[in-house]
């Protein structure tokens, strides 16, 4: 498994190197110079040739890929275009509010989806069934933003039950700020998650071993719970984990709504400002994230199912 | 589901409902609808950093609070500057005993009276070539030797802030002198805005690249550190100098209250707490909750704020709530890029403007709030008079038609698909869905381009473009800053991006903008707008007015487009916010 791992990790060589040319090219292709951006409305054209200059950009094309290269594997991506921020420092300050809302609120949005699917697929066929389809069907075509504004409008404003927006850093002081966009993060996982998860569970539901199991006179909740669940558990794994780096680069919609200071509005005020090294950071970021969440399904696979064989 | 019940049942009880409002402290509570990207003066291009910027530092020169027309009023300058005959030299007096803000940066961490010196090194700090100032237009080419020592600099690996620039001198510590290439009648509006705010050269030095989140200024508030957050909390400033609350306003500011604190020392709250907010639902939430004491209302909550009849809804009334309704000095334009041939055609460019229904569009978008710009001048600023109608700035379908076929496009024949570049944001797209709409009544039709921020910037720059839409916002309170617009060397990737050159609007702009103010001035400036209105180098839009909503308690506010400098003589009346606050 080691060697396994260690294989798996070497890949992160060239993924990067493939990232780093993927950023590269769109950001000198596609979204141009970004001197009149940074400048401001009274830029002149001496001013943006000397940005240009001070920001590498003048330098040729190989050398500033070597850049790009440079800082996707060194974890160095320099200071923010625009905020003049140290981007390591932007990220740590944006990650933890992000985290603060989003991690606990996908842990407790899985651990839900996966009850409910479970009790779903218990009673598969019947009126709770029917029931739990037909509203996370109807949960899933109402969209995220009509979910914000009601809830902010009616729990946060009119009931007055949590604030309206804003955060605080620590614990608990950012409860309060978090607990609704909290709530309705969960809300709108549960949808897709239950039909995802309902889904798998009947799969596995209808395998001969279920058959089997039911002959020997194992009980409905011993099945689901022993069997089916260990069996459906791969495609959870691999569901879940892959949600993993779009948690730490926060849920944008409700930062902005809820005027919390994460990695998404970081990454949109970046993208607005076309500030190359964060955007730049945060997609090497995302990257390296996305393979070692992999391999970490990887490993998780072999726990979950003795049979699988990492070699 | 019993669990769901449980979890939200624990997360309101840890968040133990929403927080209470607080009257023990002098404190207000404000919204910046966008992020603060740092406290750097040079860098402080729009007019929310500016407001952050301008409560910790202050520059020499400030817009007087309460008078209007704008006046100008010494802030660390001691008087107004004395000037030469030929109106190129400037002596300017520094008011002593002004203290920095108490930092590590300085011996013993305890912060020194500001120099002459301060205000040379902050001036060439602007200019610093390694810097890139944002602010580096508003002196380009204007102060005797400083354009010089910036492109010697650049050349070097460190910038030499020791060495002397000609037009920029401190005679001794109270006595600064500068000399300008030529007449600058803008120059103390430069020395107001947040750009050539003074900064002392330890704090620069000993924070690096961090300078510019560990603000160190004069101002009337501190702030030790700034962290990227929802909220800055600033304090206020212990050793701040004697500085008084005015006792001269305009006519009917005594009635408004605006007066009740003259001559009392500033500032008059002990804190002030900035939320960063740039939704519009939090926004008007949080000021219906009191949690915030102003609002500064834009577009989907106009509505909700005001009558058709411009007053302010009886249910806001009745929690004291006062609306604040005042032009804004800024223009909303549709440019052509002359560059375009199609667009050197005179009568189709007057042809457009006539088709565009401008009284529905002021209904749709700005409930009847803005005003039809009749040329590039916004009401309030000398050059823009209202007895100027321009004869293209009307609904006139049957005249359009008419000046199409003379423009060689009857009914629209002939002219390709006009591509107007906007922002994706879905209120641009809605406009120029209008637009569309208007132009299609004369056969012309127009095909949306919707961008990022970046990208439209990036297409006008590089003129890349037939037509896109804007608005530009005055950086001090001069015509010439709107008349640049359309002066043909500023075109892209400078402020004209339409691209429109007229010879004869060129030599009568270049002939203005170097007189003083005065009656003369006045009469170019309206000649100038005349002729740039009737050329129709653009497809004119509206001056559109601030709407600002204000809670009873919160004190001394008067609408300001230059506002970098007012937090300091906002008020808070506690017993007022105790007894309203129950009706939030």
């Amino acid at each position: 498994m080691l060697r396994y791992i260690i294989r798996r990790l070497l890949y992160l060589i060239p993924v990067l190197l493939g990232v780093s040319f993927i950023i590269f090219v769109l950001f000198n292709l596609v979204s141009g110079d970004p001197t009149a951006v940074l400048l401001g409305k009274n830029a002149t054209a001496r001013q943006m040739a000397d940005l240009r200059d001070q920001l590498g950009l003048s330098k040729p094309l190989i050398e500033q890929y070597f850049d790009v290269v440079r800082s996707a594997f060194t974890f160095n991506f320099g200071y923010s275009w625009s905020t003049k921020q140290e981007i390591s420092q932007m990220i740590i300050q944006g990650a933890y509010p992000s985290m603060c809302l989003t991690v606990p609120a996908f842990i407790i949005a899985t651990v839900f989806s996966l009850l409910i699917s479970l009790v779903v697929a218990f009673y598969r066929g019947k009126g709770i069934d029917l029931f739990i389809r037909i509203t996370c069907i109807a949960g899933v075509s109402v969209s995220a933003l009509a979910y914000i504004l009601f809830f902010q409008y009616f729990f946060a404003y009119k009931l007055g039950w949590f604030e309206i927006s804003g955060f605080e850093y620590g614990f608990p002081d950012f409860v309060p700020f978090i607990a609704l966009p909290a709530i309705i993060f969960i809300l709108l996982s549960l949808g897709p998650d239950v039909r995802f998860f309902r889904t798998i569970i009947l799969d596995e539901i209808y395998q001969d071993y279920v058959r089997t199991a039911r002959a020997k006179g194992l009980s409905e909740i011993t099945i689901l719970l022993k069997h089916v669940l260990r069996n459906a558990l791969i495609p959870v794994i691999t569901y879940v984990i892959i949600q993993i780096p779009s948690l730490i680069l926060g849920a944008l919609l409700l930062e902005n709504f809820f005027s919390i200071p994460g990695l998404g509005g970081m990454t949109l005020n970046a993208l607005n400002s076309s500030d190359f090294p964060v955007i730049k950071a945060m997609a090497i970021l995302s990257s390296v994230l996305y393979i070692l969440l992999s391999l970490l399904t990887d490993v998780l696979y072999t726990l979950a199912d003795p049979r699988v064989k990492l070699k | 589901m019993k669990s769901l019940v449980l979890l939200i049942s624990t997360l309101l009880l840890v968040s133990g409902c929403s927080k209470q409002n607080s009257f023990d402290e002098r404190e207000i509570n404000l919204i910046s609808p966008q992020k603060v990207s740092g406290f750097d003066p040079i860098n402080s291009s729009d007019r929310y950093s500016g407001n952050e910027t301008g409560k910790v530092y202050e520059g020499l020169f400030e817009f007087h609070p309460l008078k209007r027309p704008y006046e100008l009023m010494p802030n660390l300058a001691e008087s107004l500057p004395t000037i030469s005959a030929d109106g190129l030299t400037y002596l300017f007096k520094i008011r002593k005993g002004v203290l920095f803000h108490d930092s590590p940066a300085f011996p013993d961490g305890v912060g020194r009276e500001l120099r002459a010196n301060d205000i040379v090194y902050s001036i060439k700090r602007l200019a610093d070539p390694k810097l890139n100032a944002k602010g580096w237009w508003l002196l380009d080419d204007k102060i005797v030797g400083l354009n010089e020592w910036k492109n010697k600099n650049s050349a070097e690996e460190k910038t030499n802030y020791s060495e002397e620039v000609e037009g920029l001198k401190s005679l001794d510590d109270y006595t600064v002198q500068m000399k300008l290439k030529k007449p600058y009648p803008q120059f103390l509006y430069a020395l107001a805005m947040p750009y050539t705010f003074i900064v002392p050269i330890e704090a620069v030095e000993h924070f690096g690249k961090e300078f510019l989140n560990y603000p160190v200024g004069t101002g009337a508030f501190l702030l030790p550190k700034f962290e990227q957050s929802s909220m800055i909390t600033y304090l206020r400033n212990p050793k701040f100098r004697e500085k008084f609350y005015p006792s001269e306003g305009e006519v009917g500011d005594d009635k408004l209250g605006l007066l009740a604190d003259a001559g009392k020392k500033i500032p008059l709250v002990d804190k002030i707490n900035v939320h960063i907010v740039v939704e519009s639902q939090p926004k008007w939430l949080s000021f219906l909750k009191a949690k915030d004491d102003l609002l500064e209302v834009k577009d989907v909550n106009i509505q909700q704020s005001i009558n058709s009849d411009k007053t302010l809804k009886d249910e806001h009334k009745e929690k004291g709530v006062r609306l604040i309704l005042k032009p804004m000095l800024d223009v909303t334009f549709y440019a052509f890029n002359h560059e375009d041939p199609i667009f050197k055609n005179k009568k189709l460019r007057q042809a457009m403007n006539l088709a565009f229904d401008r009284a529905s569009y002021n209904k749709l978008f700005h409930e009847n709030t803005a005003f039809e710009a009749q040329g590039p001048i916004p009401p309030g600023l000398g050059g823009q008079t209202r007895e100027f109608k321009n004869p293209y700035v009307k609904f006139d379908l049957e005249q359009a038609k008419k000046l199409m076929v003379e423009a060689g496009y009857p009914g629209g024949k002939g002219l390709p698909v006009i591509v107007v570049q906007t922002t994706s944001e879905t209120i641009s797209r809605q406009q120029v869905e209008y637009f569309e709409k208007c132009m299609d009544k004369i056969g012309i039709n127009i095909d949306l381009g919707m961008n990022t921020w970046p990208q439209l910037v990036n297409k006008v720059s590089n003129k890349q473009h037939q037509m896109y839409t804007m608005a530009w916002g005055a950086d001090y309170p001069d015509a010439e800053n709107f008349l640049g617009l359309l002066y043909c060397p500023n075109q892209s990737p400078g402020s004209n991006g339409a691209n429109y050159c007229n010879p004869d609007f060129d030599a009568l702009y270049k002939q203005a903008t170097v007189m003083q103010d005065s009656s003369e001035r006045t009469d170019l400036y309206e000649k100038l707008n005349e002729m740039g209105a009737t050329d129709a180098p653009w497809i004119f839009g509206f001056h559109r007015t601030d709407i600002y909503l204000a809670q009873a308690w919160l004190k001394n506010f008067k609408h300001m487009e230059f506002n970098h400098s007012q937090f300091q003589y906002l008020n808070v009346d506690l017993e007022v916010k105790k007894q309203l606050i129950k009706k939030f």
